[in-house]
């Protein structure tokens, strides 16, 4: 706050102090060369805004007004800012034609000197991009003052527009701390892990990176479960009796599983707007996530319900249950069992095809290490992007590989087996009906109970699910 | 306990596949130059110390191949066309090379490429020389000068600078260029969407999806007048920006011979006769 007034109080004594020398210097043409634009060039990682103490490149527009040639233009920055180590490019314009015009430039401090080899005639636009100069660390809003050399004399130029400064951030003092690291600089010397692993950006990439991270998991979290209730409802819909909604179903999950989904992103992205339809980014991104996955998980879906033996649904239909009670009870939870790897594996793909989106302009991982990778020029950006990627994925891919096991372990009749009470085993069919029996029981007994049992069984350890293959034969469950 | 004793060979087996490629990329870094063919500099840079290429008897060329008229691909394939295929043409056969194409690079890597080196010689996708890209590589001469447009619909209401100077609006651009620089230190409040090229950017534009797409003048000219006829050029940003061939800095006898090469073109007005061709009038 207190920085802010002064640098106003500054920028105004500037102002009025441009205006005196202006009045007394040059009486005859009032302002015969103006400022039209000052920005500079957004140095923030990740962000878009001009930090304080780290270098930027400022460009600087000004017009020769009418009855005056300029041969030499100076630019003052307030305070601790410097010109020093930059280089300038200087452009004359006429209109948008180049002037063939040379320029020596010499910086000292916070000023630059630009001395044209020919005086710039009137009209013209002159342009200087200042590349590695620096603002001053503690940030505000600074306008850019100068003089400037004509017949007439010299002349103050006009204050630029002011460029908004933020003061310098503590992650930029750790990169600053990074860069005086010797280990650091013997570590990036080395051209391969220099270009992949360089510590400074590995440190910021990953700090702007985070926004981009979350929208990703934000996408697949919201996506998947809507992607689970469309992939069930086609799963069903492609075993239905009728013949049309089996034609929908195929229809929807072969053109889906057929086409690429870069190409779908592409389809929904650029065609819905042609029709009319603007739907925020990041909805739209979770749409075509959904939307692509549930056609997989429909198959998965279809395969996992049609693996469970006719066995089962026979042992049900003998014990009175409808077709929706057996679904529910007999059938899905067996399903569910089964499927879970087959479906942490298409959740582990959607999450990392969320990288596409990146081409459509969704704010996600991808797009800012991109952008962070054209800004620096180096490849780190990528590894970081790959390190949050694989934040996700090792645990899930860990899951799916002890899902498996243990699975394995159940299908072969070691496996866990959710409780049963002694005497379940029906007379009939010893070996078969024996499964829909227990489930049967559980669920009479309490239906919460042996859905979540089910559900769980592959995560807990077989020793705390008492094995019960003595009793019941090891119910192989053929695929 | 198997499926763990191979995976833990897998991973035993990856990081040394890791390893032998970090090696072999460092030992490549290092070694840089004396693996790889010389090409003696011919009549064009005959004064000049001698260059090397990736393969020998060729130049091969880095370009986004989305920038028409400067280069592109004609519809339905084929060999790359444009001004600036003509120009590496026309140079390539003054040092006595071939010149070849790589596919279409998105624009934002060729400088890493060429800057990492092994993959192609030269990148000439009508790139702005600036001070930020020399750190990384050498360009060569200005082979041509440039303007920055920004392009609305025809019909649109937003624009001025002030009017696309708005939170909400998204201003299309490609990754990398000095139209994206543009956008972001003059449109700051706008939100600057980066794509892979130019014309998804127009695209983009005509379907609504961006209020506004900037990238270089005669490219945005030629998009409006040819393929976009909805669209058109709003604002015409003088910059004055010019083009040069990037070179990597392992290779100074390559711009030394590129620069004069260049400037044989420019004297017997090939450059010129080019510009006609390809924008309807010197530049």
């Amino acid at each position: 706050m207190r920085a802010c007034g002064r640098a106003l109080i500054v920028a105004l004594t500037c102002t009025l102090l441009a205006l005196g020398i202006t009045f007394v210097a040059a009486p005859i043409s009032a302002q015969a060369m103006t400022c039209d634009k000052a920005t500079a060039r957004p140095n923030e990682d990740g962000g878009s805004g001009v930090i304080g103490g780290e270098t930027t490149r400022l460009t600087w527009e000004g017009t020769v007004e009418s009855g005056e040639d300029v041969t030499k233009v100076t630019l003052t920055i307030p305070d601790d800012g410097t010109f020093d180590g930059s280089t300038t490019r200087v452009t004359v314009l006429d209109g948008l034609t180049r002037m063939s015009v040379e320029a020596e430039t010499k910086t000292s401090g916070n000023t630059l000197e630009v001395d044209f080899s020919q005086a710039i005639p009137e009209g013209s636009l002159v342009r200087l991009e200042v590349t590695n100069m620096c603002f001053p660390v503690e940030g505000g809003d600074y306008a850019i003052s100068g003089t400037y050399e004509s017949q007439a004399g010299t002349s103050a130029l006009p204050d630029s527009p002011s460029i908004s400064v933020i003061a310098n951030t503590p992650l930029q003092r750790a990169v600053t701390w990074l860069d005086g690291q010797s280990w650091v600089q013997a570590w990036n010397s080395n051209q391969f892990l220099g270009m992949f692993f360089k510590p400074q950006l590995l440190l910021t990439s990953f700090v702007s990176l985070f926004g981009g991270w979350l929208v990703c998991l934000v996408i697949v979290i919201v996506a998947y479960p809507i992607a689970i209730l469309l992939g069930l409802a086609f799963a069903f819909m492609k075993m239905a009796k009728h013949k049309v909604v089996r034609a929908i179903a195929v229809t929807y999950i072969n053109i889906l599983r057929g086409t690429p989904l870069f190409l779908q992103i592409y389809i929904m992205f650029f065609g819905l707007p042609m029709v009319g339809v603007n739907i925020d980014n990041n909805v739209l991104g979770v749409i075509v996530m959904a939307v692509n996955s549930s056609a997989y998980l429909a198959e998965i879906f279809r395969a996992g319900i049609q693996s469970i033996p006719t066995g089962q649904y026979e042992a049900a239909a003998s014990l009175g249950m409808n077709g929706a009670q057996t679904m529910v009870s007999i059938i899905l939870p067996q399903t569910v069992r089964r499927v879970i790897p087959t479906v942490t594996s298409d959740f582990i793909t959607s999450y990392k095809d969320t990288s596409l989106l990146s081409s459509v302009g969704v704010m996600e991982l991808m797009m800012f290490s991109k952008n962070l990778t054209t800004v620096s020029g180096n490849i780190t950006p990528y590894m970081a992007a790959a390190i949050y990627y694989l934040i996700v994925t090792l645990p899930l891919i860990k899951v799916v590989g002890i899902v498996e096991r243990r699975m394995a372990r159940s299908e072969s009749g070691g496996g866990p087996r959710p409780k049963a009470k002694g005497s379940a085993t029906p007379a009939a069919d010893p070996s078969t009906p024996a499964m829909a029996s227990v489930h049967c029981e559980a669920t009479e007994d309490d239906g919460v109970h042996g859905v979540i049992g089910a559900l769980t069984a592959p995560f807990r350890s077989a020793s705390s699910v008492t094995p019960r293959h003595d009793e019941m034969g090891g119910v192989p469950d053929a695929l | 306990m198997k499926r763990e004793d191979r995976r833990f060979i897998g991973i035993v087996a990856c990081i040394v596949c890791a390893l032998t490629a970090a090696l072999a990329i460092a030992g490549c870094s290092s070694g840089s130059g004396s693996s790889s063919t010389t090409t003696a500099a011919s009549s064009a840079s005959a004064d000049t110390s001698s260059y090397t290429t990736v393969e020998s008897g060729k130049l091969i060329v880095a370009s986004d191949l989305a920038y028409p008229p400067l280069e592109s691909v004609p519809d339905g394939g084929g060999d790359p066309v444009g001004f600036d295929v003509d120009l590496m043409n026309a140079l390539a056969g003054k040092l006595g090379l071939t010149c070849e194409y790589l596919p279409a690079q998105k624009f934002d890597s060729i400088v890493p490429t060429i800057k990492q080196g092994g993959k192609a010689d030269v990148g000439c996708s009508s790139f702005t020389i600036t001070d930020e890209r020399k750190e990384e590589i050498d360009f060569t001469d200005s082979y041509m000068d440039s303007n920055q447009g920004l392009v609305t619909k025809s019909d649109a209401t937003a624009t001025t600078v002030d009017a696309l100077n708005v939170a909400g609006k998204q201003i299309a651009v490609q990754s990398g260029t000095t139209g994206e620089e543009w956008a972001q230190e003059n449109l700051p409040n706008a939100t600057v969407v980066p794509l892979d090229d130019a014309i998804q950017a127009m695209t983009g534009v005509q379907t609504g999806l961006y209020d506004a797409c900037v990238a270089d003048l005669p490219v945005m000219k030629y998009l409006c007048n040819n393929s976009y006829t909805d669209l058109k050029v709003s604002i015409e940003i003088p910059t004055g920006e010019q083009y040069g061939i990037v070179v990597s800095k392992d290779n100074p006898g390559l711009t030394a011979a590129l620069n004069t090469a260049l400037q044989e073109l420019k004297d017997d007005g090939t450059i010129d006769s080019l510009e006609e061709k390809w924008f309807g009038s010197t530049m």
